[in-house]
């Protein structure tokens, strides 16, 4: 009991103090930690769904890079097929152009030489007709003076006739 | 040399000691604290919400580590006697304390005593945290691991002799945990109040500032040390392995 008194232990002290204590152990509960913790929970469910929300926009960056990879890699597959395509469809365009223009100038080619031969009748006739004429004059002079004009047209018949012989033979 | 409080004055024949007075503005200290922080809430924290965070934060932290899912039943006493324990011994180290003389007709041996003594320079705070500590540990302990398992720990007739012994020293280590409790804190903190005393009356000036330090280290280390093993000891008891 000395002891006790010379710490000074008194009931209503040691009470005083228990109440105290538990009461601001309350209030400090009540108004302290709930808000604190909820603030902090607040925050740390803010940070997580910013995370997620990093992560989901890093896949979605993620994914359209190999969007990105495939259309680029489609495209010069199309790209490929097209230049083997045109290039195929430029060799058979050209291979018929070559044809037609071929054919077009064996017509073309057929066609002069068939002119020509036309023509090449026509001036024979001409011609012809031109060396009768020719003949027909050169005897006319020749004979004019050695035959009267009676011979010189019996001459000048029959050697026509001589000469168209030799024409036609 | 006086190691119990001294009374002031009595109100309703309440004995107001100067511990007693100590501890009311401690509370009144706390409260004040609660009410600015309170104000300033949000969840963009200035400097003062930031250190209170990380106090709250740590102490939550630890338990959990400590303690696993029963940390939310256990860190709001740990960490109100950690506040209690250090705002009263941090408020202790101002100027005044022990240099305020009042004068008093209540106590027949002196008539002038100090009005305001660190709260946790009376045995009768360190003595009722000290229960409450023990107290609360037993009540989670039921409340956790069930009548059976917490009356198990004392009294068990499975291999007689061996375990009786073994219940008989879990008990006296319950009135050890009380005593420990009670007067490290208060030995710690009146020592350190009479070194203190000692130091102001060898010389006023320069001399005191190291142990004021220490005091200073003293109040956040016995404040620790209190929560910490309150935290170790609720974890134990409401541990249904031990």
């Amino acid at each position: 009991m000395e002891i006790i008194q010379k710490f000074g232990l008194e009931t209503k002290l040691f009470l005083f103090q228990v109440v105290n204590f538990l009461m601001m152990a309350f209030i400090l509960k009540k108004f302290l930690y709930v808000p604190l913790k909820k603030i902090l929970d607040e925050r740390k469910h803010k940070i997580e769904q910013s995370l997620l929300e990093t992560a989901n926009t890093k896949n979605i960056l993620e994914n359209a890079k190999e969007e990105k990879k495939k259309l680029l890699f489609e495209a010069k597959n199309s790209a490929d097929i097209l230049i083997e395509t045109a290039k195929i469809s430029i060799a058979e365009t050209k291979e018929k152009i070559i044809m037609e223009a071929k054919h077009h100038s064996e017509q073309v080619l057929a066609d002069a030489k068939q002119k020509a031969e036309a023509e090449f009748k026509i001036m024979n006739n001409q011609i012809e007709k031109m060396s009768v004429d020719v003949s027909k004059k050169i005897i006319l002079r020749v004979l004019s003076d050695l035959f009267t004009d009676d011979e010189k047209q019996k001459l000048i018949s029959r050697a026509l006739e001589k000469i168209d012989e030799k024409i036609k033979n | 040399m006086q190691i119990k409080p001294d009374v002031l004055f009595l109100i309703a024949n309440f004995p107001v000691t100067n511990t007693v007075v100590a501890t009311t503005i401690s509370d009144i200290v706390i409260i004040l604290f609660i009410l600015i922080v309170n104000r300033i809430i949000s969840l963009n924290p200035n400097t003062l919400q930031n250190a209170t965070e990380i106090v709250v934060d740590y102490f939550i932290k630890t338990t959990k580590e400590v303690a696993g899912e029963r940390a939310f039943l256990i860190y709001p006493w740990v960490l109100s006697f950690f506040i209690f324990i250090l705002v009263s011994n941090l408020i202790a180290q101002l100027p005044g304390f022990d240099s305020i003389i009042f004068k008093t007709s209540i106590q027949k041996s002196q008539n002038e005593v100090p009005f305001l003594k660190a709260a946790s320079s009376d045995l009768n705070l360190t003595l009722a945290f000290a229960v409450i500590s023990v107290v609360l540990t037993h009540y989670l302990s039921i409340k956790h691991t069930g009548i059976k398992a917490y009356f198990t720990r004392f009294i068990t007739f499975r291999v007689f002799p061996i375990f009786l012994f073994v219940g008989i020293l879990e008990f006296s280590n319950e009135i050890t945990k009380i005593i420990s409790f009670s007067f490290r804190l208060f030995g710690n903190i009146s020592s350190g109040e009479k070194i203190m005393t000692t130091m102001y009356n060898i010389f006023s000036f320069g001399l005191p500032l190291p142990f004021m330090l220490l005091e200073f280290l003293v109040a956040i280390i016995q404040a620790m040390i209190f929560a910490m093993l309150t935290m170790v000891f609720m974890h134990i008891m409401t541990d249904k392995q031990h």
